[in-house]
């Protein structure tokens, strides 16, 4: 099948979904308004002074944003529920691992738009002076993101029909993105303090990023096929 | 599952010997100069924790096999292995635990291996709770036999991760309960439960498959007879 | 060799069987109604031949495509509007069809879009949420799909039901069309009259094999 018709179908699977959501005021805003709750909580639990807010930063960022994804993750196959969605989807002529691409790109723009929110706010209200590194951690941010949404949106499908769903979710992500977190945080850490190891935390999350979104689309496959 | 049937009895026989005879040889072994008695809780520790990596090694083997072949009975076999799994991996991270109190002071240290277990625990319960979510049973079947096989990739990953966290952010301080050589007099008792073990894990094994087997016969029966009511 | 062909078919949920050795052979053309009680294993026969379900035992091919390893190739080949409409409710009629033709690979023609929104009657509404409409035209739209292009097989699955007199109408002339121009038509449906002129032959669906329909059954 020729590259730009199924470019085009991956577009539009994603297309429908932040259209969707946009029209809808649906997810984007509940995972903002979630990550700043998550954030206060943050504030409140640990009350840092300022150099302790630089060295929580990285471990502060990456579990409002795992937390804040969960709650994304939980809407992406929501969508499909009415009307027979998914069906719909599957009697598509495209391959089943475009459909995930799809999927997964509409998630990760979601989740890459909160996170591009998130990490100024968070600065602000931590109240850190690293504004110089901001494009640098919006990178490692956007690394992470990658495997985080390509593993997550996999689990989402999985749990879709699942009873207590997002619990479930909660429940089989965390455990799994455990290398995803170890890395993002320590590789934000080498960023903030130049003594610190930046570079094998950087491959490890560009491994489980490569090893997810190759893995992903055909278990995806083998998932919905009947 | 009539093969599993015949060997059950056997198998179950043949485990109380081995077990009789490991738990002797773990009694009478004279007790470590350093690690004192101590040293006894890692003939259990050793063994669950090798028969609880070859339980999830097992489930993601059959569940391969269920998404190629599309044969229930792997998917059975995928569902015993997950709970039997389950449970050396609890007494492996259990005694680890028990071991660690005395030895290191602390009944819980995040090293590699004890964080990958611990892992894989959460792993195996995943893949319970996965299944008891979903009420259709080929769908069930489908996504934990995906799951199984998410995890064991992800397993290698967790544990590397653990081991350059560890070694690049601070230095390890303690050695896991397995790293200490094995030398001439632990060997004969060790060898023996890791033998016990392997039977003990085939036994629960065949018992567990046989349980979920007949359940789900059970419950297909019971299906059956509802809807001869109905109509 | 025919154009669509199943041999010796079956199909199972866990230990439920449903279809026994289904045979069935069309020709370019053709019509056929699938009747059959409730449970008898309609839906499923029409899953199997959208592909939705795998084939477990039997064969299916499609214009030489067999549906075990080739399943692309037959939904690009296929149109199946069932009690489904997979109709997105935030989207537009026109988007919905957009959505529709990119992910059945047809190039994008906006013009083809706006004629079949048109032809179904829904032009007034084309830019307008799907969630608003009402059944019938949310079964409109869904079979908006055939004008779209030119699928070898149409699978249909109470196709009438929801459709006011205009839509049935309507609905008969496209399938005419559809037909006259090669296409293929298997519908499930309880009522064959509301084909009224249009040629057809019955198959009935009972204890898991196809047969002639005129022979009613006893039950």
């Amino acid at each position: 099948m020729p590259l730009l018709i199924l470019l085009r179908a991956t577009y539009r699977v994603a297309w429908k979904d932040v259209v969707g959501d946009w029209r809808r005021r649906a997810t984007l805003s509940s995972m903002l308004f979630f990550a700043i709750a998550v954030l206060v909580v943050f504030q409140v639990a640990f009350d840092p002074d300022r150099q302790e807010a630089t060295r929580l930063l990285p471990g502060l960022l990456w579990a409002t944003v795992l937390f804040t994804s969960l709650m994304g993750l939980g809407r992406v196959f929501q969508a499909e529920e009415e009307d027979g969605g998914l069906e719909g989807l599957l009697l598509a002529s495209v391959p089943r691992g475009v459909l995930f691409f799809g999927k997964w790109l509409g998630n990760l723009l979601l989740t890459v738009l909160v996170e591009l929110l998130l990490l100024p706010l968070t600065l602000v209200l931590f109240n850190v002076d690293v504004w110089g590194q901001l494009p640098a951690l919006i990178g490692v941010l956007l690394l992470g993101t990658l495997g985080l949404t390509g593993l997550g949106v996999l689990l989402a499908a999985m749990t879709q029909t699942a009873r207590s769903r997002e619990t479930l979710l909660a429940l089989l992500l965390l455990p799994l993105t455990a290398p995803l977190l170890i890395a993002g945080v320590q590789a934000m850490a080498g960023l903030l303090d130049p003594s610190l190891e930046l570079g094998s935390w950087m491959r490890l999350l560009v491994i489980f990023d490569v090893v997810y979104l190759a893995l992903a689309p055909w278990a995806f496959g083998w998932l919905v096929a009947e | 599952m009539r093969f599993l049937t015949k060997i059950q009895l056997p198998l179950v026989v043949l485990t109380i010997l081995a077990l009789g005879v490991g738990l002797w040889l773990v009694l009478t072994a004279p007790a470590d100069y350093q690690q004192g008695n101590a040293v006894r809780i890692l003939y259990v520790h050793v063994p669950s924790a090798k028969m609880a990596l070859l339980s999830y090694f097992f489930v993601t083997l059959v569940s391969a096999l269920y998404l190629w072949r599309r044969q229930e009975t792997y998917d059975i076999l995928a569902e015993a292995g997950v709970a039997v799994g389950a449970a050396f991996t609890f007494v492996t991270l259990a005694s680890g635990s028990i071991w660690g109190k005395p030895m290191w002071g602390a009944w819980w240290a995040w090293d590699a291996r004890l964080t990958s277990v611990l892992v894989m625990l959460i792993l195996f319960m995943g893949l319970m709770a996965l299944r008891n979510a979903l009420d259709d049973r080929i769908k069930a079947a489908r996504a934990t036999a995906v799951l199984a096989i998410i995890g064991a990739v992800d397993l290698p990953i967790i544990h590397y991760s653990v081991v350059w966290w560890r070694t690049l952010h601070q230095p390890p301080s303690f050695a896991g309960p397995a790293k200490q050589a094995i030398t001439g007099e632990l060997l004969p008792p060790l060898l023996a439960m890791s033998v016990a073990f392997v039977l003990l894990g085939a036994a629960l094994l065949v018992l567990k498959s046989r349980e979920v087997a007949a359940r789900r016969q059970w419950e297909a029966v019971e299906t059956e007879r509802l809807e001869q009511i109905h109509e | 060799m025919a154009l669509l062909t199943v041999q010796d078919l079956h199909h199972a949920f866990g230990r439920h069987r449903v279809l026994n050795g289904v045979e069935l052979s069309m020709e370019a053309g053709e019509c056929a109604v699938l009747l059959g009680s409730n449970g008898s294993g309609k839906s499923t026969l029409l899953a199997l031949l959208s592909t939705r379900l795998r084939v477990q035992k039997g064969h299916y091919q499609l214009a030489g495509y067999s549906a075990a390893q080739q399943g692309e190739e037959i939904r690009h080949r296929l149109l199946f509007v069932g009690h489904h409409t997979h109709l997105y409710g935030h989207l537009t009629p026109l988007e919905n069809l957009r959505f529709f033709a990119d992910l059945h690979g047809l190039p994008p023609q906006p013009a083809t879009l706006a004629a079949a929104v048109a032809a179904v009657g829904l032009q007034r509404f084309s830019e307008q949420p799907v969630r608003w409409f009402s059944a019938g035209m949310r079964k409109r739209l869904a079979l908006a799909r055939l004008l779209l292009f030119q699928p070898l097989l149409l699978l249909l699955d109470e196709p009438y039901s929801a459709l006011d007199v205009q839509g049935v109408a309507w609905l008969n002339a496209s399938l005419d069309r559809f037909l006259q121009q090669g296409g293929m038509v298997l519908m499930a449906s309880h009522d064959p009259e509301r084909l009224e002129s249009l040629p057809h032959r019955l198959l009935r669906l009972q204890r898991g094999q196809l047969s002639d329909g005129r022979e009613e059954c006893p039950c």
